[in-house]
Parts: C-alpha cells; structure tokens; sequence
C-alpha cells in the first residue's frame, strides 16, 4: 500500500496517466455519453490456463455422459438471440451466477475432484465481472436468462446434469464474450 | 439360471443356421464401442460389431447432429455401409462445437437400437500429429523448416486455414548428437523456421520435433528422426 500513497511515485503517476488516457479515449469513441457496459472484462490469462480448462471440459464430458437429452442445448445460439455483442458479457454473467448459486453449489458433492476446482475457479471469474453493469434497460437480456432458468427448472436434476455437462460451453462463451 | 441357459440355446441356434431363419435379438446387433477418433480435425466415427455378428455382416446407418439441434441427419455416404467406420470430418467442422453421431446394425430385416457417442468437441478431443520437419545443413548450422499437419478442409473464402486459428502452437525442437548420443532442446516457439548451430565436425546429427499446445498442455508425438552428416 505504502508506494500507492506516496505523491509524486511513477506507479501511481502511470496509473493515473492510464486512467486519464482511457477515460479520455472512452470519451471520445462514445461521444459526451458514457460507455455502455463497465468492468465486463476478463482478462485473456484466466482463459489460458491448461489446468483448469482440461478440468472444467473433463467435468462437462463427465456430466454430459448422464444427459441423453441431445435436443436441448442451454448455452447456444438461442441465448444469444436479440442481444447486442456488447451485451454479450454482461448477460453470460448473469448465466455464470445462475450456474454457481443455483446449480454447483447444491450440486457440489457430484463429479468430484473436478467439481470442487471449477466451482473456485468460476467463482473468482463471477467476482471479478461483480462490477459488470450495463447502462439502461436490461430486460431483453433477463428474459433470455429467464428462458434458460426455466428449462434448467423443467427438467429437474436432469437440468442441473445438463447444465454442468454444458461447463465447456460456459467456459468457452466466457472467454469469447468477456475477453 | 434359466434365462443364462435361454441366451446361450439362442447363441448355438444362432450359429448354426446360416442367419435366415433365425432372427436375431435387437440387443446382440448392436454396434459396440461408437466413439469419434479425432486426428489433426479429421473426425472418424468408428464402432464394432454386435456381440452376435462376430462372423456375420450386418449394415450399418450413420446420422449425426450437432448437440443442440433437434433433428439427427443422416450420412448418406454411410447409409447402408459394411464398414465400421463413417468419416464425418465436414459434417464437424465448426471445431469448437459439441457433436453426437449414432450408429444402428441392420441384419435380416432386423435393427438394432441406435447406439450414440458421448458428446465429441474436436477442438477438445483432437490429436495432433507431429510436424513435418526438413532438415538443412548450412555451413556449421542445421535449417530447421516445421510445418504444422493440414486441416482437413479450406477456410470460407477458399484459403487454407492453418491450425494455428485454433490453438497457439508451439514448436519444440531437439537435436540429437548421434557421436555422443546427447539429446538437446535447442527450441520452443511458434517460429516455423529454426537455426541451430552445429559445433563437431565430423558428426551425425538428428533433429526430432513435436507440436505442444499450451492452452491443453498436450504434446504431440515426436516427429522422425531427420539427421545430417556434418563433413
């Protein structure tokens, strides 16, 4: 913390100089208006770690083997559909909470050890999209995360199967949309 | 007890008369171990033989889909094989995608259930082959040309599509010195041109390669043993 306080140091100039540049170029590229989406970024590093990508697609092989439903497709096009790009994250957190609260942690004793690793794994990316807001109406976008909620609740436990067998996909629309 | 003995009645009656007659059950038909084999995206379904067809041949029927989709697809090309294999590379060509096929056995009119693979992610599942190396001597120093396997199909616009789109290869590259049997890594990097220095005259050296994908932590094999006699 000491370096941050002291006046004058070149970590915190640099910082500030980032920051003004940034905000100046957010300025800018939007006109007077402010962005439309904030702190809906991972960074690319979190989506290049060999360890947890083989245990988060060998978690979803696994569950998948328990889903015979090969009709229904959670994380696919449709989820998408009516969304802007940039919307994109913003509403792929909004499955990333779902999945946590509602799906992994009442399931977490199943497909071990891989379970326990993805679960910490998606709960430090959900933290780190705590911020990601989007500015104005979201309701087009809660209404495709609603739709997904539904059929996860419809299908009961075969749901919650289907959904950790869809960890890959999860994983793989984070990195596309967040990054 | 009994239905042991059942099964075993129908297993004889099974073999000795020439398939005609007796038809047999849904279950000994079907295919047996459907899996995709995925090498370089080269995505082949193959599959064995109902436990009952040892000797006989059956056909066989090939569909496929993207998971997801509610309509299986047939593949025409394995729609009636006698093979036990059906190369569905194009039909799983978006590689980052997850994909069922299904295999049924017909025999004498009769059909099996479909057997279905677990759900198959070529980007996921794929093996990679070793690179193509050349090796060059020049002057005191071995050129080292790696090339990375095809994919198996071209890109949108008609250009070959490299598998560098789909992972962030590395290029790994050992030289052997054949006099002192001592084994090297002389490079790790996604340069498909390498130079390495050569320092004893009058010597074999062997070059072997291998693709690694960092993003998997999978290596592929190593390549064959390119050698160069240094005069």
């Amino acid at each position: 913390m000491a370096p941050l306080q002291k006046p004058g140091s070149f970590p915190l100039l640099g910082a500030l100089a980032t920051g003004c540049l940034l905000l100046i170029g957010l300025w800018t590229q939007e006109g007077s208006a402010l962005p439309i989406t904030s702190h809906c970024k991972l960074d690319r590093s979190n989506f290049q770690q060999p360890y947890i990508t083989n245990r988060t697609f060998m978690l979803a092989q696994e569950a998948s083997l328990a889903d015979n439903n090969t009709d229904v497709r959670l994380i696919g096009g449709k989820l998408f559909e009516g969304v802007k790009v940039k919307e994109h994250c913003y509403l792929m957190k909004q499955v990333l909470n779902f999945t946590l609260e509602e799906v992994l942690l009442p399931q977490s004793d199943r497909f071990q050890p891989y379970m326990q690793e993805v679960v910490s794994f998606l709960t430090k990316l959900s933290s780190k999209l705590s911020l990601c807001r989007i500015e104005g109406d979201d309701q087009h976008i809660q209404k495709n995360v609603q739709e997904l909620k539904d059929t996860v609740k419809k299908l009961g436990e075969s749901g919650e199967i289907k959904v950790i067998g869809e960890m890959d996909l999860l994983f793989m629309s984070l990195g596309n949309t967040c990054i | 007890m009994m239905p042991k003995l059942c099964f075993l009645g129908l297993l004889i009656k099974f073999f000795l008369t020439s398939g005609g007659e007796t038809q047999p059950t849904h279950e000994s038909l079907k295919p047996q171990k459907v899996r995709f084999q995925s090498r370089n995206f080269h995505n082949i379904l193959r599959w064995q033989p109902g436990i009952m067809l040892a000797g006989n041949s059956s056909i066989y029927f090939v569909q496929y889909k993207m998971y997801g989709q509610p309509q299986w697809k047939n593949k025409q090309e394995c729609w009636g094989t006698p093979a036990l294999y059906c190369d569905l590379t194009n039909e799983t060509s978006d590689l980052r995608e997850p994909y069922y096929g299904r295999v049924k056995a017909v025999l004498a009119r009769t059909n099996s259930d479909w057997v279905m693979t677990p759900r198959f992610t070529p980007w996921w599942e794929t093996q990679i082959d070793p690179p193509a190396v050349t090796v060059t001597r020049v002057n005191a120093s071995l050129l080292v040309v790696l090339h990375a396997p095809d994919l198996p199909y071209r890109g949108q616009n008609g250009s070959n599509e490299s598998m560098e789109n789909y992972y962030d290869l590395v290029y790994r590259v050992f030289k052997i010195n054949k006099s002192v049997g001592k084994e090297q890594k002389v490079y790790e990097g996604a340069q498909r041109v390498v130079e390495t220095e050569v320092l004893t005259p009058r010597s074999s050296y062997c070059v072997v390669a291998e693709i690694y994908r960092p993003i998997l932590d999978k290596r592929s094999q190593r390549s064959k043993e390119k050698c160069v006699q240094i005069p």
